[in-house]
């Protein structure tokens, strides 16, 4: 298979402020069509990121191409091409939410035609039409976010960022912006850069993740190869009668490809080296005339993988995924 | 390598700042109000005193202001000569505050309202360059303080010379003093609001901020009025035109240094 070159990459990319390093290093990639999920609390390097590799920031060291460009010297063609759906909305409240994309449109060189009838388009897209005509002021938050983000589409790029998109959101906003986004990072094999704390909208939309913390990549990768590098082992619940007696969990533990075994309320939980020893424990255990009501892998969700993560980082700061 | 302006897109960035401000009734009727008091309800009142009474008595004034006018002024009747000295001289340094305070709170809307209303992130990410959002930013400022002074001086001209007709019986604004002042002070006090709030622009975080800080810069003038209206400078023609040539002078100065500054990094940083 021919080795496709990323849409993004970054190497070693540095940028300080006068409150401190900002980012520190950032080496990553994204290729055409990914999801890629930057992680990390709040200060962790995110938002920075977002604004070195649209030429927004200069960096202090190292170097970036977007889409074959250097955002530090054609931040203007990388803006082109890019859409960015910004933490705050950043929509002037004075003007109407079909004024506010007419304007973005205006300035990515549409006619005034074309910018009306895209930005029409656009808001009717994201269900918003009705709204078209009103000052954004009075907006809910769900409702500016998704003025925003017909806004970064406006212009069909080829790369979409989105800098906490969920923010501020109340839970039915909260799956209506991923929804939203599901269906955008499917289309035309578009890159999407997601920025969030929010575990469960990455885990949920991104191919891979990147873990920041204090401006460093601490880990890189698909959310399941970094659990197998981090979580060996595949925990499996079973349900019996009642909670299994020490006999029992060495019993079980003694199965050839269980790792570990521990008692649990309503019978033990294991971790085994594969799926496959799922049925020979089963066996074990009716081989023992002990009811099993059911055994259910529970693969360790990004959430486990990011605890983990930040686990390691409270032990040991400088603590970084081989 | 210098490409040209994106024309479109400065236009684009004028015409969204300036549909939004005029939608900001805070922002929009002090900026005509103190024109309307000065060039329409003021010349009216001076042309309607001098119509219905004799007016104060002006020799003892007279001796306190340059010779130059007051040898123009003495061989009048009393109440030309309120008309004269107030339309046709005191009121013409005053009304550089129109330029100057209606081109720096645009300013301050254009520069430090973006902060404040967060929206200056989301501009920075549109493919506009450094360079022409700085020249957009100017021009949404500079434009309407030139309209809102050059209208209003029509305005005063109208209202001056019919409400004092029968007093003048002659057209006597514009005078040239006037006519420098429109021309050559006007602009150059409208940039040197401009200069200033890009400056403060950089430092304050709410446009309201950057109004207090650019305050100071009016009081130069409120001196020059002062001085002027008290016979301390004597801002005749050439005197007018010098000032303008000064005031230009700084007043890019202080655009220039503004422009080297209004970079994305810097502005991002600040973000």
């Amino acid at each position: 298979m021919p080795a496709v070159s990323p849409v993004i990459s970054t190497d070693g990319l540095t940028r300080s402020f006068s409150t401190g390093i900002a980012l520190d290093g950032l080496s990553f990639d994204a290729r055409a069509g990914e999801v890629v999920a930057l992680l990390g609390p709040n200060g962790a390097g995110k938002t920075t990121t977002v604004r070195l590799l649209n030429g927004i920031l200069r960096p202090d060291a190292g170097r970036a191409s977007v889409l074959g460009f250097d955002p530090e010297t054609d931040g203007e063609e990388v803006r082109r091409r890019t859409g960015v759906l910004t933490e705050n909305a950043g929509l002037d409240d004075r003007l109407t939410a079909l004024e506010n994309l007419e304007f973005t449109g205006r300035i990515r060189g549409m006619s005034a035609a074309e910018a009306r009838r895209r930005s029409r388009e656009l808001l009717e897209r994201f269900m918003i039409s009705d709204r078209a005509d009103h000052p954004v002021q009075g907006f809910s938050t769900g409702q500016r976010k998704r003025v925003a983000l017909a806004r970064a589409l406006l212009h069909d790029p080829d790369v979409l960022f989105l800098d906490e998109p969920t923010s501020g959101l109340d839970p039915a906003g909260t799956r209506e912006v991923i929804d939203l986004i599901g269906t955008l990072a499917g289309e035309h094999g578009r890159t999407v850069v997601l920025c969030t704390h929010f575990l469960a909208e990455a885990g949920g939309l991104a191919q891979r993740v990147a873990v920041l913390h204090r401006g460093r990549l601490r880990a890189f990768g698909h959310p399941r190869a970094l659990a197998e590098q981090l979580l060996p082992g595949l925990p499996v619940l079973v349900e019996l009668a009642a909670a299994a007696d020490d006999r029992l969990v060495a019993a079980v533990e003694s199965t050839d490809g269980v790792l570990s075994a521990a008692a649990a309320p309503a019978g033990l939980r294991m971790s085994v080296v594969d799926r496959d020893v799922v049925p020979r424990v089963v066996a074990t255990l009716v081989s023992k005339e002990i009811p099993v009501y059911a055994a259910v892998p529970e693969p360790p969700t990004l959430e486990d993988v990011y605890f983990e993560i930040q686990d390691r980082l409270a032990a040991d700061p400088h603590w970084q995924l081989p | 390598m210098s490409a040209g302006f994106n024309w479109t897109a400065i236009r684009a960035v004028m015409v969204r700042d300036v549909r939004a401000i005029s939608r900001s009734k805070a922002v929009v009727l002090p900026m005509l109000l103190v024109p309307f008091l000065l060039l329409v309800v003021l010349p009216f009142v001076i042309g309607m005193a001098a119509r219905f009474r004799s007016g104060p008595d002006l020799g003892n004034f007279l001796d306190s202001i340059p010779d130059q006018l007051a040898n123009q002024l003495e061989d009048r009747p009393n109440s030309e000569r309120l008309v004269l000295l107030v339309n046709g001289y005191l009121l013409a340094p005053l009304f550089l505050i129109v330029p100057l305070m209606v081109s720096a709170v645009l300013a301050a809307d254009a520069f430090a309202g973006e902060k404040e209303r967060r929206t200056l992130e989301s501009l920075l990410h549109l493919p506009i360059s450094d360079r022409d959002l700085f020249v957009a930013k100017l021009l949404t400022a500079f434009v309407p303080a030139m309209a809102v002074s050059w209208g209003g001086f029509i305005l005063f001209a109208l209202v001056a010379n019919t409400v004092s007709w029968p007093v003048m019986h002659r057209i006597f604004v514009p005078t040239r003093l006037w006519a420098v002042m429109i021309l050559w002070v006007a602009p150059a006090v409208a940039t040197l609001g401009l200069g200033v709030m890009v400056r403060v622009s950089a430092r304050a975080a709410t446009s309201q901020e950057a109004n207090q800080l650019g305050g100071a810069v009016i009081l130069p003038l409120i001196v020059l009025a002062v001085g002027q209206s008290t016979g301390l400078l004597l801002v005749d023609l050439p005197v007018a035109i010098a000032i303008g040539g000064l005031i230009w002078i700084v007043a890019l100065w202080l655009v220039v240094r503004g422009a080297r500054k209004f970079t994305r990094n810097v502005l991002a940083t600040r973000l």
